[in-house]
């Protein structure tokens, strides 16, 4: 009998210690990007422009490596395309119930380039994140979720798009790709 | 009340929140600076190093014993440069003959270990190619005056340019096609831009020459293969006022090294050539007065090659086998700007409908296509190549046989694996493609820049500008070009970073790591015998397996017995 | 009534748990170094890798002082005396209770096998950890030493190979540690100093 328990508390422990880790990898979903980080960034604006019919707006870019070497640092080169629909944003915005979920706010979707050399794109998993929440942001976040794989989805026959320099925080009404959320 | 709900997302931000710390790991630091809030804190924060005198120092002008503005000699109305140089040679009577001596002015080197005649007047490389048949644009960093064609006159000694170097008003620009004279007449810069240079004021700029500069030096090194940034990698205009994080010597707020800090000179010779580097200094600190024919320009100089603290006593053992760039340049091109990549010749020509000149410019606005130069790619924070290393450097000059089955290697680093003459080094290697003659098996030197009927640049005629270039270096043309694809390499050695940014144990010691592919040496992590690992791996598995069916049957054998 | 007899003296079970420690967290931090996986960090690694060694080289200085002055050195000596019956034990008489063919004493107290596989480690497997090891750790005075040509891809592929064998070794011997006269009596004597006999 104890060697059963003993059995059992073990088999919790090794599966907490895999959930732990691989959270990671199921909450964020990272993939491989053929351009550089530039080319990546603005690829991906594009991409969330052509959504406009979901409210999509670009918010900010952000440079977080900037930060970093102001400081005297060196990091990898990376960018924070920053967009919100208020499409999404505004019925989850509203329940105070799901207010917290703007901590989330606006979508973040990062570029970088590792030490192997490669650029890789970084994602949050909305569909899982929203299935967290219940139904009504669950099916707000699966929408977010099928907005996402566009967003990443890149045709290289395409030319370059400029990378558009957008300072975060500029939005709140929204309008002229000012789309804070 | 506390619903359900709200508990699990407590629980869902707190486990959110760790995640993240986890996956930035240590030295990502989190994106909260905004680009307007770095600005607005600029203010309050501390300077990182505290050398204040530093910057009161620069106030004052120089700590010179003389003020040229003071000079009898200087108070003239100079119309030209060779006019200066005049001037400055009453005081400096050997200084345009110490010039002379220079690489620098001779645009030419015999390598003693090759015999190779090098020089930028001789070596063919794969950015704009070739100085022969366009001095009047190359010689805009050429320390002299008035090298148009190949009857530039080398012993004139008012044909030194004195200011290039020595300008401390940054207000000196010798410009393309003006054979090295800066303008002396207002005009249009850059052509076509409809903007306008004002005259150069020779007399203001010769009234406060001074020490040379990382500026006046970079005019020209910063500017190497045709644009900031463009050559090096590790030398661009981010270096006029570095950051610490981006040169720890040569960092305004800091150190703040000159160029001639470590390049020192003696009689207008500079130390520290890329043509014939310095690979392996095993011989410590260079003490002032002695020079045993020593290059001061290696890091060893100063830091010896033991050089770690006590408490990481491994790190120095890696000085037999790696260059101190190797580790300490981990990424080249830091700074704002990208270096150049590639560079496509093959591509040039192309015009629009109207026969008119194309550029295309790419997601950083960077042009990434050029009717005059062809397809280019950039990149920043980038990752050197490893090659092992002893300072010889063999190329591949104009009329060594390139038959265009073997992409060209225009210079190669010699070195041998594991030897102890050689280190491993980072490089950057610049790849490309460019004419070559197909009949005459040779590098193409071709026409670029010039207000004629066959530079390149102005008609986009490859036979025409190659027949004038093939000509102008004395060789027949055969008719026939192609392209090949070249590459060429780089020592990386500026923009060292501060030491908490230098390469971690792992980079190297793991499989697919930074050094993947270099052979001539064991990295542990990295290397094993691949058999004794899996014949050992596969005997420990069986021993395990083996006590554990033998623990089975005695269980079994136990439980029967009951 | 079952016979107890005092076999591990109390100097002879710190050392033999304390060194089973240091060996294992050295398998762990030194597999690590040879890039099976990743754990402490490469860095930290090797820093506990070599704290480690030095503080086993220096428990070794101990027990091999205590060894010679106690004169327990000698129930290392090989013999082949049962040792047949030993390894017919383990093949088939231990599954049907059998009894078992050696009884300790405070002379003999390590059964032929026994014997033969702990010389086995002392006089192969640690002398060629030891000696690679070393070597290894000292990796730039090799010049100075006039040994320069050692090549480090030789001398670490025998400490692998030593490290390999150190880890067949541990895995039979503590399967082994349940194959006494009862499956816990030699970890109770290892533990307490008092072997139960049947």
């Amino acid at each position: 009998m104890s060697k059963a328990l003993l059995g059992f508390v073990l088999g919790i422990f090794i599966t907490a210690i895999y959930i732990m880790n691989s959270a990671g990898s199921l909450m964020f979903n990272e993939i491989e990007s053929p351009f550089g980080v530039e080319e990546t960034a603005a690829r991906i604006q594009a991409n969330i422009q052509s959504l406009a019919k979901n409210g999509w707006k670009l918010s900010g870019l952000r440079n977080p490596a900037k930060a970093v070497a102001f400081d005297g640092g060196n990091v990898m080169p990376v960018l924070l395309v920053e967009a919100c629909s208020t499409q999404y944003s505004g019925p989850i915005l509203k329940d105070s119930n799901t207010q917290i979920l703007s901590l989330l706010m606006p979508c973040s979707i990062a570029v970088y380039k590792k030490d192997n050399g490669k650029v890789y794109v970084g994602m949050m998993n909305s569909g899982l994140l929203g299935q967290l929440f219940g139904s009504k942001v669950g099916s707000i976040m699966k929408k977010v979720e099928a907005d996402q794989k566009v967003f990443v989805t890149f045709d290289p026959s395409k030319p370059a798009p400029p990378l558009i320099k957008i300072k975060p925080g500029g939005g709140g009404a929204g309008g002229n790709d000012q789309g804070g959320c | 009340m506390m619903s359900i709900r709200n508990t699990l997302l407590l629980a869902l931000c707190m486990t959110g929140t760790m995640l993240v710390t986890t996956i930035a790991g240590a030295n990502v630091q989190p994106p909260v600076a905004a680009d307007n809030a770095v600005a607005e804190t600029k203010a309050v924060q501390a300077p990182i190093k505290t050398i204040s005198t530093a910057s009161a120092d620069k106030e004052k002008k120089s700590n010179s014993t003389a003020d040229h503005a003071k000079f009898k000699e200087l108070q003239k109305d100079f119309k030209t440069g060779p006019e200066v140089t005049q001037a400055c040679l009453e005081c400096h009577t050997e200084a345009a003959k110490q010039v002379h001596k220079t690489k620098h002015w001779t645009w030419e080197y015999i390598n003693p270990a090759t015999k190779q005649k090098l020089g930028k007047k001789n070596v063919i490389n794969n950015f704009c190619t070739s100085v022969t048949s366009n001095q009047t644009f190359c010689s805009a960093c050429h320390v002299g005056y008035g090298w148009s064609d190949d009857n530039f006159d080398f012993t004139k000694e008012e044909s030194v340019d004195c200011v290039v170097c020595h300008d401390t008003t940054g207000k000196y620009k010798k410009l393309p096609g003006l054979s090295g004279h800066p303008n002396y007449e207002s005009m249009e810069w850059p052509p076509h831009s409809g903007k306008f240079r004002e005259a150069t004021d020779l007399t203001k700029i010769a009234q406060n020459v001074g020490k040379t500069s990382r500026k006046t030096c970079g005019a020209c090194h910063f500017y190497g293969g045709g644009g900031n940034a463009v050559k090096h990698g590790d030398l661009d205009s981010s270096l006029v006022n570095p950051k610490h994080y981006l040169d720890v010597h040569m960092e305004t707020e800091g150190l703040d090294f000159s160029c001639a800090k470590c390049h020192l000179s003696d009689s207008h010779q500079v130390s520290g050539s890329r043509y014939a580097p310095t690979a392996v200094d095993t011989n410590g600190v260079l003490m002032r007065g002695k020079s045993d024919g020593r290059n001061p320009t290696t890091c060893q100089a100063c830091h010896g090659d033991r050089p770690h603290k006590a408490e990481h006593p491994k790190l120095n053992e890696h000085t037999d086998k790696i260059a101190c760039q190797t580790c300490h340049i981990p990424e080249y091109a830091r700074g704002p700007l990208a270096t150049k990549m590639t560079w496509d010749w093959s591509t040039a020509g192309r015009l629009d409908e109207n026969g008119h000149r194309v550029q295309v410019k790419g997601s950083d606005g960077r042009t990434i296509y050029d009717s005059k130069k062809g397809d280019f790619t950039y990149d920043r924070y980038v990752i050197p190549e490893y090659v092992w290393f002893n300072g010889n450097i063999k190329y591949t000059l104009f009329g060594d046989k390139v038959d265009g089955k073997d992409l060209v290697k225009i210079n190669e680093f010699m070195g041998t694996p594991g030897a102890p003459d050689s280190r491993i080094w980072p490089v950057k290697t610049f790849r490309g493609k460019q004419p070559y003659d197909v009949a005459n098996e040779t590098l193409a030197i071709f026409h670029t820049a010039g207000k004629d009927d066959s530079a390149f640049w102005g008609n986009y005629d490859w036979d025409k500008a190659i027949k004038w270039g093939m000509e102008a270096a004395g060789a027949d043309y055969s008719g026939e070009f192609k392209f090949v694809e070249t590459e060429m390499s780089w020592p990386i050695t500026h923009m060292v970073a501060p030491k908490e940014d230098a390469l971690s144990c792992k980079q190297c010691h793991k499989k697919d790591g930074r050094l993947e592919g270099v052979e001539g040496v064991y990295i542990p992590g990295r290397d094993a015998n691949p058999w004794i690992d899996k014949i050992a791996l596969l005997i420990a598995l069986l021993t395990l397996i083996g006590v554990l069916i033998h623990g089975a049957i005695r269980v079994y054998m136990n439980k029967r017995g009951e | 009534m079952t016979e107890r007899i005092y076999i591990f003296k109390r100097f002879e079970r710190f050392w033999h748990w304390s060194q089973a420690l240091l060996i294992m967290f050295m398998m762990t931090t030194g597999f690590e170094v040879h890039g099976l996986y990743t754990l402490f960090g490469f860095e930290n690694a090797v820093g506990f890798h070599t704290t480690a060694a030095w503080a086993l080289i220096t428990l070794w200085i101990f027990a091999i002082f205590w060894h010679f002055t106690t004169g327990e050195w000698k129930q290392y000596i090989p013999t082949l005396d049962k040792a047949d019956a030993m390894l017919k034990y383990y093949l088939t008489g231990i599954f049907t209770h059998a009894e078992h063919p050696f009884r300790q004493t405070t002379l003999t107290k390590h059964n032929p096998l026994q014997r033969l596989a702990y010389l086995g480690v002392k006089l192969i497997i640690n002398p060629l950890l030891w000696f690679s090891g070393l070597l290894y750790l000292f990796y730039s005075s090799w010049n100075a030493w006039g040994i320069g040509w050692l090549s480090l891809e030789w001398v670490a592929t025998l400490h692998v190979i030593g490290a390999f064998m150190m880890l067949v070794f541990f895995i039979a011997h503590v399967y082994l540690a349940t194959a006494g006269h009862t499956p816990t009596s030699h970890i109770k004597a290892m533990i307490t100093g008092w072997e139960e006999l049947d």
